[in-house]
């Protein structure tokens, strides 16, 4: 589980700001069985440096078991640090090449989840060739673009009374044929990333870190879709023949009001549907 | 005195921003850059518009600053391996192992960390000067105190973009663009193209500036023509500081505009610069807001047409 968020340090129930509280939770985790992740800001400007020393000493004295990264300075702050707690290179960290990932391994990730834009096929070398951990999102809003403005607020976050409360709510944008989710200070995409069809595909290429993204989203999104994956993951590796269950269809569907995509995994566009199972979400597929 | 580095999209436009008082010039290698071809040049070109930069005692820069795919890590050390041995020795570049690489196989080479890297701290400056850069380009928002600091601590070259634009997200952060279309072909060559990212060469269909709703859990419009804003800037205010805090390059963006224009906005810093220099106690902005706001209204009528056209193209299946 990751803890915290990397779009905004005043977000509600921000664990990465409230940091008396991370031994707690962390240690709940662990007696759960569980590992504890911790993020960090995905764009921490000068003035918030400070606090992401604490963060990162904190999450060490806590426990956590790494650190998500998006900023390469962040990334350069744990490693002159002592790199004691591990580095999971974030979805903002731009990680395209084999050879960036190198960068980033030698300076203490351990595992690194690509630029969205990377294919599956793409990520499959990568992994290979940079001798870290892949992290595939499987399922759930695809980020697609960060900021230190907040786009739900009209006055400095400071003194507006929508904040924090506006990205707690569910915002769309909507342009001719596109959906997107804001978040303020991030861009989502409208539609929710779905892999569910492709799991063999992603075992039988040697992928074994897989993320269920529930930012911004419910509880119930979190714990349904979570055991959709659990279950349906363990039939996927399991081997043999693999079908969807009508009711993990379902679940995905419930919880996707503005439909399914499959992301660049297939080297289309993001809001895309690849498959032959889920695509019905998707008329124009 | 601080550099002032133009854009160069065409050998006209080399030439024009060197005859119009620019210090050096960018240019991107064809597929490598964050524009579209038309905007790119072939490494004959690029020999050429360096021949013309060192002829004239200045610089020239070439861009490879997209995010490739790793099998397009051979194909970009062949590239600049061919332009090194033709004389080029000032690149631009984003991906940090791509840095590191050419760093190694290339000591002498100068390497600056481009715009999309987002170099938003110190910490990420010293992190970009580590993978080989010895200049970076700081992040369209980023404050003086952030400049000052890392003109201090991190030991790089810091340049600033005095004409570019403030994306909605963060530049090099975003990928709005792709999500809406984006392709992937491999041209003769073996070359990996990504239409739709600019991240990867590709061109960014700016779906940011469409018109948008915004939109409550339900399906009820909270606000209608809501905008994300991307503006085109143009500082001029600003330079004087600029040259007081030390920033080494200013840089002027702008490939996909006309020559003429460019030209002219190579001239308007290039003599602003100048007048700032020569007599800093007494320069005053002013006499010089007139002119300013005539290249802006030129510059805001070719990005309008531009994006228009961009946004008619995304649609396209």
């Amino acid at each position: 589980m990751c803890l915290g968020s990397p779009y905004c340090r005043r977000v509600e129930g921000n664990y990465a700001e409230a940091l008396d509280l991370l031994p707690g939770v962390v240690s709940r985790l662990h007696a759960a069985g569980k590992r504890a992740y911790v993020a960090t800001p995905a764009v921490p400007r000068e003035a918030d440096l400070p606090h992401v020393a604490r963060l990162v000493d904190a999450a060490a004295a806590a426990g956590a078991d790494a650190l998500e990264i998006h900023n390469m300075g962040v990334l350069r702050i744990v490693r002159e640090k002592g790199g004691f707690v591990p580095a999971h290179m974030g979805a903002y960290a731009n990680v395209y090449t084999h050879l960036a990932a190198g960068v980033m391994r030698d300076a203490g990730a351990v595992r690194v989840r690509p630029n969205a834009e990377v294919s599956l096929e793409e990520m499959a070398i990568l992994a290979r060739e940079a001798g870290v951990e892949v992290e595939v999102l499987v399922h759930g809003k695809i980020p697609l673009g960060v900021t230190d403005r907040c786009f739900l607020l009209t006055e400095p976050e400071e003194s507006d009374p929508k904040c924090p409360s506006a990205c707690g709510e569910v915002h769309w944008l909507t342009s001719r044929q596109w959906v997107l989710k804001t978040v303020g200070k991030g861009v989502l995409s409208g539609r929710d990333m779905c892999l569910l069809e492709h799991l063999p595909r992603l075992v039988a290429d040697g992928f074994r870190v897989f993320r269920v993204e529930g930012l911004y989203e419910t509880a119930a999104y979190r714990s349904e879709i979570g055991a959709v994956y659990r279950e349906a993951l363990v039939r996927a590796f399991a081997g043999g023949s693999f079908a969807l269950e009508d009711r993990w269809a379902d679940a995905a569907r419930r919880h996707a009001p503005r439909g399914l995509c499959n992301g660049y995994s297939f080297g289309t566009a993001g809001r895309m549907y690849v498959g032959t199972v889920l695509q019905d979400a998707n008329p124009e597929v | 005195m601080a550099e002032l580095l133009a854009s160069g999209g065409s050998m006209e436009m080399v030439r024009a921003a060197f005859d119009n008082g620019a210090d050096a010039v960018y240019v991107g290698a064809t597929g490598w850059s964050r524009r579209r071809a038309q905007y790119e040049m072939d490494d004959t070109a690029i020999v050429e518009a360096e021949r013309y930069a060192r002829s004239a005692g200045r610089i020239l820069r070439v861009a490879f600053n997209t995010l490739p795919a790793s099998t397009e890590v051979p194909l970009f050390l062949a590239r600049t391996d061919a332009l090194y041995a033709a004389g080029v020795r000032d690149f631009i570049l984003t991906d940090p192992g791509l840095m590191m690489a050419l760093k190694n196989r290339h000591p002498d080479t100068i390497l600056h960390a481009s715009v999309g890297c987002t170099i938003i701290n110190v910490q990420d400056a010293l992190f970009y000067k580590e993978a080989g850069a010895s200049q970076v380009v700081a992040e369209c928002r980023m404050g003086k105190a952030t400049m000052r600091r890392i003109k201090a601590e991190a030991g790089v070259g810091l340049e600033v973009l005095v004409h570019a634009t403030t994306c909605y997200t963060l530049l090099g952060r975003c990928t709005m663009s792709s999500y809406t279309k984006y392709g992937h072909r491999v041209d003769e060559s073996g070359k990996d193209h990504f239409p739709g990212s600019p991240n990867r060469g590709g061109l960014c269909y700016r779906i940011c500036l469409s018109d948008w709703d915004q939109v409550g859990a339900a399906g009820e419009l909270e606000a209608s023509g809501v905008e994300l804003p991307n503006r085109a800037y143009f500082l001029a205010d600003d330079i004087p500081d600029l040259i007081d805090l030390g920033v080494d390059t200013i840089k002027i963006q702008g490939r996909e505009y006309s020559v003429p224009l460019v030209g002219r906005m190579v001239r308007f810093y290039r003599e602003l610069i100048d007048a700032c220099v020569r007599d800093r106690a007494g320069f005053r902005m002013d006499p010089w807001r007139e002119r300013m706001a005539r290249i802006v209204a030129d510059r805001d009528a070719e990005r309008r047409e531009k994006t228009a056209g961009l946004i008619s193209e995304s649609l396209d299946r």
